[in-house]
């Protein structure tokens, strides 16, 4: 039956001229070993740039637990791609600034919700993400250390405050505690650590028609939490928290509702003051009084070193400047050098203008404020230099980018000592960062991350593994 | 290494040329083939030039013709191929040649193979089932499924015509 096939084909196979393909042959199979042998090496340098990459996420240090107090980089960038997250090995060990925005590296989840860690005294960068759109400083804050970042959940089904510890990379949720809380934000560590003050937003009927903010002490280490003040929810309530150096008290700023405007009934954009009052950690005021117009209580750092005044941020126009109070009243304070007869603090300080706001970090051993200048966006839909509450001078649509400014006693102008990229646009540094008064030279990292490297060498070493079980089956298919 | 290999090209590439022909149903495509498994020989030739480097370049094109990106390639090419059908004035080995040209590529890769092994090469089932590496029952369906088919689109070449018997 297939006599006729057998013979057809070797008919045609007669007829079948001898291809020359030597030659084309012989270039084919050099040029497949140049290219499988490209491919190998290219994919054991990534096997072999793994530790490299890696390496670069650097050993971590014990700037804090030694004392030194680190320093703050002259500049901060952008993450790099598939950077090291905090609780990620390495540990990056305390950090000396965090910061956040809209920069690239910055986002995710359509928001700037990543923030960026950097070493105590080298440029190593490790993020983390919290749920929301992040204002370091604001509401997700640094230990006065350097070890610890308190981030809120960004969820109403579960509030809770996590606490990162950046040596160990453990991580800690905390509950406040307070019933009905839809979300807690951290808003200011003690100096000691031990505790965090935190803002939750509770509704106040079950259809949530309105909310009112709680501040509350909460103890670390256990412990009942201390309430400290019950207000409106409001962008302003609980915003800046300043503990004094001994860490004994702290002062806060409460929102006052403003007037209702008598010609139409909204509220006039520029409102009275808040109310500063000063609590001990029992939550027993102390003291309180109400700024005025375009003041505020200037940020963390607001006491001075020596604990015995508060210091405000007031606007003129563009122009910022400090100045000292009395925490007992919030009468301003003139304070005379007694060696010249002179005046000294917040008034020899040079003003800073052009800036949406400036916030008070601390102060430097050698005496200068050093504060975080707010830039104004290019676009930025409001003017700064008239009334408009602080929540909003901080809000990333009106800012444009930040820095960290040393105001020195006695200089004319402010001294830059950290600059960020477009659209990163808050930080907050370490409070012994601070004190220190100590700028490095940075050298962020560029180009590809750790995690980028690791990727890459496991998928080098997966397409090894699939080039080898080819080769072999190729081998045992051919018989050779 | 080269000049042996040379040698070896020279020697054994009609045969070569020949399966690869069968192999494919085209004369490009057969060079391609022919050239990729030598190519691939060539690379190897130091561990296999000792033993039979002709098997080793046969199971390569057998491997090839069916392997999934030569199908690919194969079937892209032979879209732009006119189909050959035979005419009134061959030969009837020229007519027969033509036939069987055209119900090959109408095969698939591996019913083609399994025929060109079978009734070429004249290789019993078992040796072909080792060549393709699959089992014999494959060979089998594959085989059966190939002379069907061929029985279908040209029973001159499987079963002889009863005129042409006569004649």
């Amino acid at each position: 039956m297939t006599a006729r096939l057998r013979d057809a084909l070797r008919e045609t196979a007669e007829a079948v001229p001898a291809y020359d393909v030597h030659d084309r042959a012989v270039a084919t199979a050099r040029r497949t070993r140049r290219r499988s042998v490209a491919a190998a090496l290219a994919a054991l340098a990534l096997v072999a740039l793994v530790p490299v990459g890696l390496r670069a996420g650097g050993a971590p240090t014990t700037a804090a637990a030694t004392g030194a107090g680190g320093a703050l980089p002259d500049r901060v960038s952008s993450p790099a791609f598939g950077e090291l997250h905090a609780t990620d090995r390495p540990r990056l060990g305390p950090a000396s600034v965090i910061f956040s925005g809209q920069a690239p590296g910055l986002v995710w989840r359509e928001e700037g919700s990543r923030v960026v860690a950097v070493g105590a005294d080298s440029d190593r960068y490790r993020t983390f993400t919290v749920g929301y759109e992040a204002r370091t400083g604001e509401d997700v804050v640094l230990s006065a250390d350097g070890r610890r970042v308190a981030h809120g959940s960004g969820s109403s089904g579960e509030p809770r405050v996590t606490v990162i510890d950046l040596v160990t990379g453990r991580t800690r949720d905390l509950a406040t505690g307070v019933a009905g809380s839809v979300t807690s934000t951290p808003v200011a560590w003690s100096p000691d650590g031990r505790r965090l003050v935190v803002r939750d937003t509770v509704a106040i009927d079950e259809q949530r028609t309105d909310y009112r903010s709680v501040l509350s002490l909460l103890p670390l280490g256990g412990g009942p939490r201390v309430e400290l003040a019950v207000g409106p929810h409001s962008g302003g309530f609980g915003r800046t928290v300043a503990f004094a150096p001994d860490g004994r008290r702290l002062a806060y700023e409460v929102d006052r509702p403003a007037p209702l405007d008598s010609a139409d009934g909204r509220r006039p954009a520029d409102p009275t003051g808040a109310t500063v009052r000063v609590s001990d950690l029992d939550g027993r005021e102390v003291s309180s009084f109400t700024l005025p117009p375009s003041t505020w209580l200037a940020g963390k750092g607001a006491w001075t070193p020596d604990g015995r005044w508060l210091t405000l941020a007031v606007r003129q126009g563009y122009t910022w400047r400090l100045r000292h109070v009395d925490p007992a009243n919030g009468r301003e304070v003139r304070m005379i050098d007694p060696a010249t007869g002179g005046e000294a603090g917040a008034a020899r300080l040079p003003w800073v203008s052009g800036v949406t706001a400036i916030r008070l970090l601390g102060w430097t051993d050698a005496g200068a404020a050093m504060v975080v200048s707010y830039l104004p966006h290019p676009n930025a839909p409001a003017r700064f230099d008239g009334p408009l509450e602080m929540d909003q001078r901080s809000a990333y649509g009106n800012v444009g980018t930040v820095r960290v400014l040393a105001l020195e006693p006695g200089a004319a102008t402010a001294r830059t000592l950290l600059t960020a990229p477009d659209e990163v646009v808050a930080v907050d540094v370490a409070d012994d960062v601070v004190r220190a008064g100590r700028v490095r030279e940075a050298d962020p990292p560029a180009g590809l991350g750790p995690r980028f490297w690791l990727g890459a060498g496991l998928a080098g070493v997966a397409g090894l593994a699939v080039w080898g079980v080819a080769r072999w089956r190729r081998r045992r298919a051919y018989g050779g | 290494m080269s000049e042996s290999f040379h040698e070896f090209v020279v020697q054994r590439s009609p045969a070569l040329s020949r399966t690869a022909y069968l192999l494919t149903g085209d004369h490009q495509l057969a060079e391609d083939l022919l050239q990729s498994a030598l190519a691939r020989t060539y690379r190897h030739w130091r561990r296999i030039h000792g033993g039979d480097p002709e098997a080793y370049v046969r199971r390569a094109m057998y491997h090839q013709q069916v392997s999934w990106w030569r199908r690919r390639r194969v079937a892209e090419r032979l879209e732009a191929v006119p189909t050959e059908r035979p005419r009134d004035d061959h030969s009837d080995a020229t007519a027969l040649r033509l036939t069987l040209d055209a119900a090959l590529r109408r095969l698939t890769p591996r019913q083609r193979a399994v025929l060109v092994l079978r009734y070429y090469e004249d290789l019993t089932e078992a040796q072909v089932a080792e060549v393709l590496g699959c089992s014999i029952g494959t060979v089998k369906r594959h085989g059966h499924d190939a002379v069907r088919r061929l029985r279908a689109i040209a029973p001159e070449l499987v079963d002889r015509p009863a005129e042409r018997s006569v004649r």
